[in-house]
């Protein structure tokens, strides 16, 4: 008998029927399996233990985790709360390290969960309006789906044949989430482990929502071109009608473009966004470069700001990165809002059922504050309409204004000094200071606090005279909010593989000395400008910039003295030098891809199935280092910790501190850095390099340095090696000042060392070091601990060994 | 004489253990008890008023410096003993008793940490709270709960009148 994978049938009388449903989970697994596969590394469809040995342990023999917990107590159960403080045991069993490892663990799945299931929305929606034969078109690339094939061993080229990957993923989701249960997983280095498992199926869900909705929706195709589109709160007409979008999920926003586009409204209603929905509605549609009319608004930390502004007409949110208080703020502000997605409901009352006019009339009323609509034809009417008539009520009401300065004067006088809202600020913002001057008439030190605000309202909370703090900033930055205008490229999805054959071997080299890719959340310590200052930094030193999601917006907000933003003075290819944007969160799943396909195009690795070979060929070899500056969401915790078990390491910005742990090597204990040749199997001594697999720094000054070094590999050549030191050891010099304490280390022989200071740091070594100098052949004769051998073949895994 | 342990108010991490809050006068007793202090400065140092302040607590205890962030820019034209190292690094190594320290003389028994941002400090020491014996004494002006002695929150003013007489005490 066959077994039904596929398609409906009907029973018209249910009487003596007998059904029997058998082998439905996992039978689009079992048909792709049927087919006719390539060579196959050991793992694919993975479990939770199959990467556990050959490759997890082995990271994080030499990544330690670091552990700083947040709490010292657990409140899972209860037989708790427990204090586990100085690595005390609960009564459950688990210790204070295996605690944290959870924590860190639940973050992780918690953000693989939001792509999976993101991804698992859009797939069940494309397929349904398209149908299972849309073509996997994503610009010129055989390698198209790098993350699932390393997964699943499988390489689908149509919508219908990425379901197997897609249930792979939810099915292991559950496998991980049940280790959360009580204490029964207590080892943290195997939640580490898991949680690095999981890293890896979410860089495939994130592939998967960004190829779907790529190939069917027509979004750029791994285009270096892809248009520039406008950005920033001062590119809104004020006197149009603003629909204002918030989330991820771009599947709704598509029937409002379709909708405007029909009635001829694009130039007669604003249509912009904040967060990833914003970046892929300007995809849309892209794949031809038509000129955009929808705009991108900023990163999630201008929810709040933009709300207040008084400027949307509608709010829609779809999922994601949408704050919990959107519904109350809007309210105050006569904004209805609609809620799109499942996921986020807010309490409203759903109106899937009802006629269009009677809703918008009931919205438009003020009857209800909002709703849920999740028919996305009537989605695409209703908010463009409904934005079309708020538009002059909301005008006459004189809220789409912010606050009058008789009412911030009266507010700015009521502060008393407390100081409650500096300790509440997490930017630590010194707001009394800012108040005490505005008190006199000056609202420069208000003003000066907008760029590193992050809009949470935390200060609000906590202010007992009630004053809007926020708002009081925001009002004091209305000129430089005015002004705010950048410009960013569309999301053009994938490197191609002719990319990656024209660069790999440059980055495998290291005349490219690294790919910096910059993505995440706004959640920065410092200013939103570090982000600029970094990508400038290192475009302007040939490396190549690939960023996503928020980051790629900021790093587009600022202009140099010609006026030019960083899209508009650098080239959108990958390329030395080159800005890419890749897209939004989910397009992080191509940086991944990126690196992976360096080692399956250009080192020649086997990609399908085989995890540990691919990671292995990365760590040892491509020079890359990730940037999450302002890493907010679990999702960032994901995304990173997929990064990580593929050999890429990532620096956060201090707040990340708070996910609880790092994965940092030891740079004094040698024993750590030794890998073996795979050409004989002997154990061949390396530099510390990269010396962390995820960690902080405390200002963007620090990170700079600090990636340049990351992107230093064992496998380097002597150019490569001496390029990459140069660029560190002048960032270090000029950020953090002086020479680096251990270049040394990285030193294997004359032809390593910086050409332009040859001579100085060979005097060093000799008189710092010991090491011995021909001085007559300027050579090195004896010191450095590892030697550089051209042929050698650097690796982790012993099995690869031909004496193995 | 100011008094630095009033408000001790946590907005960082939370439990059931924090620190002790003292006066700069014990917290200069302490320092000069330790056998092997390491003064741990975060990159807000590059103020001048603390820069100054922070170059008078090293040389007249005679603390080596671990320079984190960018502070270390501040220390170059200094007469101090300062190197660079990233906190997080710091914290972790901190824990291991093989570390042979910045200096390579072996691994520290106390921190004195001064000017970072107090959810970060907060998080790093957390981690030698609960994992090493390391004694942490906090003199910024933030009350940072996961040190082992802290000064409360107070205000700029008061800090720098704090710091003084810690040098006075030293
Ligand atoms: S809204 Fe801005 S000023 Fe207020 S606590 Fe948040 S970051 Fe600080
Ligand atoms: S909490 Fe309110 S009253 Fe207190 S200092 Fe801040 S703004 Fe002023
Ligand atoms: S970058 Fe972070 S805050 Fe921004 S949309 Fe993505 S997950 Fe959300």
């Amino acid at each position: 008998m066959s077994k039904l994978t596929t398609g409906s049938f009907s029973i018209e009388d249910l009487k003596d029927v007998q059904i029997t449903i058998n082998n439905i989970v996992g039978a689009a697994k079992e048909a792709a399996e049927a087919e006719e596969l390539g060579p196959m590394g050991p793992s694919p469809f993975p479990g939770l233990a199959t990467y556990r040995d050959d490759w997890n342990l082995k990271l994080l023999d030499r990544y330690e985790p670091v552990i700083t917990p947040m709490c010292d107590q657990c409140c899972y159960c209860t037989y708790g709360p427990c204090d586990l403080s100085n690595n005390k045991r609960g009564a459950c069993g688990i210790d204070m390290a295996g605690h944290n490892g959870r924590e860190f663990f639940l973050r992780v799945i918690t953000g693989t969960a939001c792509h999976a299931a993101h991804g698992r929305h859009l797939l069940d929606h494309l397929l349904e309006t398209f149908g299972e034969d849309v073509p996997l078109d994503l610009g010129q690339s055989d390698v198209l789906t790098p993350n699932i094939t390393i997964t699943t061993g499988q390489s689908p080229k149509t919508l219908g044949e990425i379901k197997p990957a897609m249930e792979h993923a939810e099915e292991q989701l559950t496998q991980l989430l049940a280790t959360i249960h009580a204490g029964q997983e207590s080892a943290e280095i195997d939640y580490d482990s898991k949680a690095l498992f999981s890293g890896s199926l979410d860089h495939v869900g994130m592939e998967i929502s960004d190829i779907v909705q790529i190939a069917a929706l027509d979004f750029p195709k791994a285009d270096p071109e892809a248009p520039l589109i406008e950005m920033g709160i001062g590119t809104i007409d004020k006197e149009k009608p603003f629909l204002c979008v918030i989330g991820h999920n771009v599947a709704g926003v598509t029937y409002m473009m379709d909708y405007m586009e029909e009635n001829e409204l694009t130039d007669k209603v604003e249509l912009g966004g904040l967060c990833c929905t914003a970046i892929d509605l300007t995809r849309y549609k892209e794949a031809d470069r038509r000129p955009p009319y929808t705009k991108v608004v900023g990163s999630m930390s201008k929810e709040l700001k933009i709300i207040r502004s008084g400027m949307p007409d509608v709010i829609v949110v779809d999922e994601q990165c949408v704050r919990g208080d959107i519904v109350p703020e809007a309210q105050k502000l006569n904004i209805p809002v609609i809620a799109s997605n499942a996921k986020i409901m807010y309490g409203l009352p759903n109106r899937d059922n009802q006629d269009v006019d009677a809703t918008i009339e009931e919205l438009k009323s003020g009857a209800i504050p909002g709703c849920v609509i999740l028919d996305y034809e009537k989605l695409g009417e209703i908010s463009v309409r409904l934005a079309q008539e708020m538009h002059p009520i909301r005008e006459a009401a004189g809220v789409r204004e912010i606050p009058s300065d008789e009412q911030m004067k009266e507010w700015v006088d009521k502060c008393a000094d407390c100081g409650a809202c500096y300790l509440a600020c997490p930017i630590e913002l010194d707001i009394p200071e800012a108040m005490k001057f505005a008190k006199e008439g000056d609202y420069s030190y208000l003003e000066e606090l907008h760029d590193a605000c992050i809009g949470c309202r935390r200060c609000e909370q906590v202010c007992k005279k009630e004053i809007p703090i926020l708002s009081v900033i925001e009002k004091a930055s209305q000129k430089i909010i005015a002004e705010e205008k950048g410009w960013m490229r569309a999301g053009r999805g994938q490197v191609s593989d002719a990319e990656i054959r024209s660069e790999g071997l440059n980055l495998v080299m290291g005349t490219t000395p690294g790919i910096i890719a910059i993505i995440g959340c706004p959640n920065y310590s410092d200013c939103a400008k570090g982000v600029y200052y970094i990508a400038e930094e290192f475009l302007k030193r040939n490396y190549i910039v690939v960023g996503t999601g928020c980051g790629s917006m900021d790093m587009g907000m600022y202009k140099d003295e010609n006026g030019e933003t960083l899209y508009e003075r650098f080239p959108g290819g990958f390329v030395s030098g080159g800005l890419v944007n890749i897209g939004s969160c989910v397009s992080n799943a191509h940086i991944t891809g990126a690196a992976q396909k360096v080692a399956g195009i250009f080192g020649g690795r086997t990609m399908e199935g085989n995890l540990a070979e691919i990671a292995d060929y990365v760590l040892n070899r491509v020079g890359a280092c990730g940037l999450a500056w302002g890493a907010f969401s679990q999702k960032a915790s994901s995304i990173g910790t997929g990064c990580n078990i593929y050999g890429i390491p990532a620096v956060l910005g201090a707040h990340s501190s708070k996910y609880r742990r790092a994965l940092i090597a030891k740079d004094y204990d040698e024993s750590k850095w030794k890998v073996y040749d795979a050409r004989n199997g002997e154990e061949m001594p390396i530099p510390p390099a990269p010396e962390f697999l995820l960690t902080t720094a405390e200002t963007w000054q620090e990170a700079t340095p600090m990636m340049a070094k990351a992107c230093i590999r064992p496998s380097d050549n002597n150019l490569g090696r001496s390029i990459k030191l140069t660029h560190w050891m002048e960032l270090h010099d000029k950020y953090i000042g002086g020479l680096p304490e251990d270049w040394w280390k990285f030193i294997r022989s004359e032809a390593d060392i910086p050409l332009a200071k040859r001579a100085a740091l060979m005097k060093k070594l000799e008189e710092e070091q010991g090491w011995e100098i021909d001085w007559k052949r300027k050579k090195i004769i004896s010191g450095p601990k590892i030697k550089f051998d051209v042929s050698a073949q650097p690796t982790n895994l012993k099995r690869l060994c031909k004496e193995a | 004489m100011v008094d630095t342990t009033k408000n001790t108010k946590l907005f960082t991490s939370y439990g059931v253990t924090t620190s002790k809050a003292i006066n700069p006068d014990m917290a200069a007793k302490m320092i000069k008890k330790a056998k092997r202090p390491l003064l741990v400065v975060g990159s807000g140092i590059l103020k001048p008023e603390l820069l100054d302040r922070a170059v008078k607590i090293a040389q007249k205890a005679n603390l080596p410096i671990a320079a984190t962030g960018h502070s270390h820019v501040g220390f170059l034209d200094k007469d101090v003993d300062a190197k660079y190292i990233n906190v997080h690094q710091l914290g972790f190594y901190l824990t291991d008793p093989n570390w042979p320290g910045i200096d390579g003389n072996g691994n520290y028994d106390m921190v004195i940490v001064l000017e970072f941002k107090k959810y970060y400090i907060n998080q790093v020491l957390s981690g030698t709270k609960n994992f090493s014996n390391l004694k942490a004494i906090s003199i910024g002006r933030d009350y940072i709960q996961n040190a082992t002695m802290s000064f409360g929150n107070i205000s700029r003013e008061d800090h720098y009148v704090a710091l003084d007489e810690l040098i006075e005490n030293l």
